[in-house]
């Protein structure tokens, strides 16, 4: 079963994703910013993050720069966010993101690009 | 000017000996050394007028330890020209200092509180969201009441969406008809419902009315 770390301060958003990607059967952890997500990436092998950009501690940003930073494999990131404007996708894949969403995510969106991400896309 | 004691030359002793004048310190918050930078700002805290300058620099400087001294003395401040360059910093693209100064007003709610009906209404769809964020640490007897008002007219749904997901959390049954509101204003949108009924669920209510 495919592991997913999913990253969002908003406690309502996590579970909305949980519900998601356990529903296609992922195995699912949850991080509530940065700093807890790499705490949890250093002990546990992840094969996809979703990530939101506005964390308090440690920002969507700060995560993703760090996390491409360590020496280990590194899976895909999907970053989710609020912010629709050019300069913040732009940072985004910058910083080494796979894929850069605009909230809200309707499920079958999620699923699609888990799944091309994950290399498990129908032909 | 000897910024550092040659005997001893730790951090300690660098911002024990430093500069207490305002114009020198205001000099030393753009010097080459961030450790000289850090230290300004953390000395700046002693001077009433000194927002403006911190803000200005908050802007541009790029170091985080910088502007985390910045805001710490910003929030020690906490004076009007601090809120209003903090709800400057909300506008700007940097998202990283986005977040920083989120934070920071979170810690200023007294300052924060009367200005926040305006922050709620602002023409920036995301400056609207920053202002929900802020919201949730502000523990203000109208926080509900701005969150109903926010799921009932704002016309934009990442907002709405946030200020839904501290309704969960802060709501009572005085929220009820606002939350079934919202989720009429969104029937399509997977997510809105969902918050919507598991915020309902929260505080007491039956999310099939």
């Amino acid at each position: 079963m495919k592991r997913i770390l999913i990253v969002d301060d908003a406690a309502t958003v996590r579970l909305y994703y949980r519900t998601i990607l356990e529903s296609a059967n992922y195995s699912v952890e949850e991080a509530i910013n940065g700093i807890e997500a790499l705490e949890k990436i250093m002990l546990i092998s992840f094969d996809l993050c979703v990530v939101d950009i506005n964390m308090p501690k440690l920002d969507g940003y700060g995560f993703l720069k760090e996390l491409r930073r360590q020496a280990i494999d590194q899976p895909p990131v999907i970053m989710i966010s609020t912010e629709a404007q050019a300069s913040d996708r732009q940072q985004a894949y910058r910083l080494g993101a796979n894929l850069y969403l605009i909230k809200p995510v309707k499920p079958s969106e999620l699923l699609t690009h888990v799944r091309l991400l994950l290399g498990e896309a129908r032909a | 000017m000897p910024f550092i004691k040659k005997n001893n030359p730790t951090m300690d002793s660098y911002e024990h000996d430093c500069s207490r004048d305002l114009n020198e310190l205001a000099v030393q918050l753009v010097d080459e050394n961030p450790v000289i930078r850090r230290s300004a700002a953390l000395n700046l805290a002693e001077h009433q007028g000194a927002s403006e300058i911190l803000i200005d620099r908050l802007k541009q400087d790029r170091d985080i330890s910088v502007r985390d001294a910045i805001l710490t003395t910003l929030i020690s401040l906490g004076d009007t020209f601090a809120v209003i360059g903090l709800v400057e910093c909300l506008r700007s693209e940097d998202a990283a200092l986005r977040n920083e100064v989120v934070d920071a007003m979170k810690q200023l709610p007294e300052k924060v509180a009367p200005i926040m009906t305006s922050l709620l209404v602002d023409v920036n769809s995301d400056v609207r969201i920053f202002a929900v964020n802020i919201l949730e640490s502000l523990r203000h007897l109208q926080v509900e009441t701005w969150l109903d008002r926010v799921i009932e007219d704002d016309p934009h749904i990442n907002v709405c969406a946030t200020a839904v997901d501290l309704l969960g959390e802060v709501g009572t049954s005085t929220s009820r008809a606002a939350l079934i509101h919202l989720r009429s204003r969104f029937p399509d949108e997977p997510y809105i419902c969902f918050a919507v009924n598991l915020a309902l669920k929260r505080i007491g209510e039956d999310k099939g009315t």
